[in-house]
């Protein structure tokens, strides 16, 4: 870029523009993250349901092997932070906002997780579960201007509530394969499609 | 009567940083080099002239025994930017 070459209000207005565009794409998110926990959620809610009609092992087997999964996927997270972290370039507002957010959201999760350990009902607990994805990801879409998870938010929001008024567990995982399914899953593939699609026009 | 436009920001790359900056919490000289297409040296002395007006702070550290250059917009940036974008709009109205 030539900085010393005059500049008319129109190459001014172009400038700020393109780069606030290529800040912009910065912003965005791969859904990888919504991908990875949606279909691991998803799986543990239709196993558990086959489970429950088939008894083949106790109730909560398949939420147990989730739990593991997810101690393995911190542990892993931990390692690649420590030993292979890679620098941004840039700091994004939204980028820090999620950090914090990610931070109340598994604290919140875990309160959640506990009580239904010490006797709150696992049918409830999931629809406060549920409601708590649902904030997590209106935000998450509101930040980014994301529709898809806007609406997957209010989807998730109506399942929670729904779910408060089931009779059995076997309901509860169908309400929450759905909510994750329409909040998380199908977001964010969306999310993927157009952050490669994005990415790919700037190479 | 058009207000002058400030000529800190009227020129191609200050104005580019400017942008990228005002849309960011902080970016480093890297990525300001590879978004703006701009030489080091040239992006160098550009940085340099925004830091003496205030209108960026640039922080140098080091990471991971690697020297890093971190760029940030002040509130005077913010300012002075709202204000070029609001005379630009005048001259581009009147046209």
């Amino acid at each position: 870029m030539d900085q010393e070459k005059k500049l008319s209000e129109q190459e001014s207005l172009l400038i700020i523009q393109q780069m606030i565009q290529t800040a912009k794409q910065e912003q965005k998110d791969d859904g990888k993250g919504w991908i990875l926990w949606g279909w691991l959620l998803f799986a543990a809610s239709v196993f558990t349901y086959i489970n429950l009609k088939t008894q083949w092992f106790s109730n909560y087997f398949f939420w147990n092997i989730f739990g593991i999964a997810s101690l393995l996927l911190l542990l892993f997270s931990i390692i690649r932070v420590l030993f292979f972290k890679k620098t941004r370039k840039v700091k994004t507002y939204t980028a820090e906002l999620f950090h914090k957010l990610n931070i109340g959201f598994f604290i919140s999760l875990l309160l959640i997780i506990v009580a239904i350990n010490r006797g709150v009902s696992p049918v409830l607990g999931f629809s406060l579960l549920l409601g708590l994805y649902g904030f997590w990801i209106l935000i998450y879409g509101a930040g980014l201007n994301f529709k898809p998870s806007i609406i997957g938010a209010y989807i998730t929001w109506a399942f929670a509530f729904a779910g408060l008024f089931v009779e059995t567990f076997d309901w509860t995982m169908i309400f929450h394969a759905m909510a994750v399914l329409l909040g998380y899953i199908i977001p964010g593939h969306l999310a993927n499609i157009e952050f490669n699609k994005a990415h790919g026009q700037e190479k | 009567m058009f207000k002058d436009l400030d000529p800190i920001l009227h020129s191609q790359l200050r104005l580019a940083v400017m942008s990228l900056l005002i849309s960011v919490k902080e970016a480093e000289f890297t990525f300001l080099k590879e978004k703006t297409n701009s030489t080091a040296g040239n992006l160098s002395v550009q940085i340099q002239k925004l830091k003496e007006a205030g209108y960026i702070e640039v922080i140098k550290q080091f990471k991971d025994n690697y020297p890093q250059t971190i760029c940030k917009i002040t509130s005077a940036g913010i300012k002075a930017f709202e204000e070029y974008v609001k005379n630009l709009q005048g001259y581009l109205t009147q046209k």
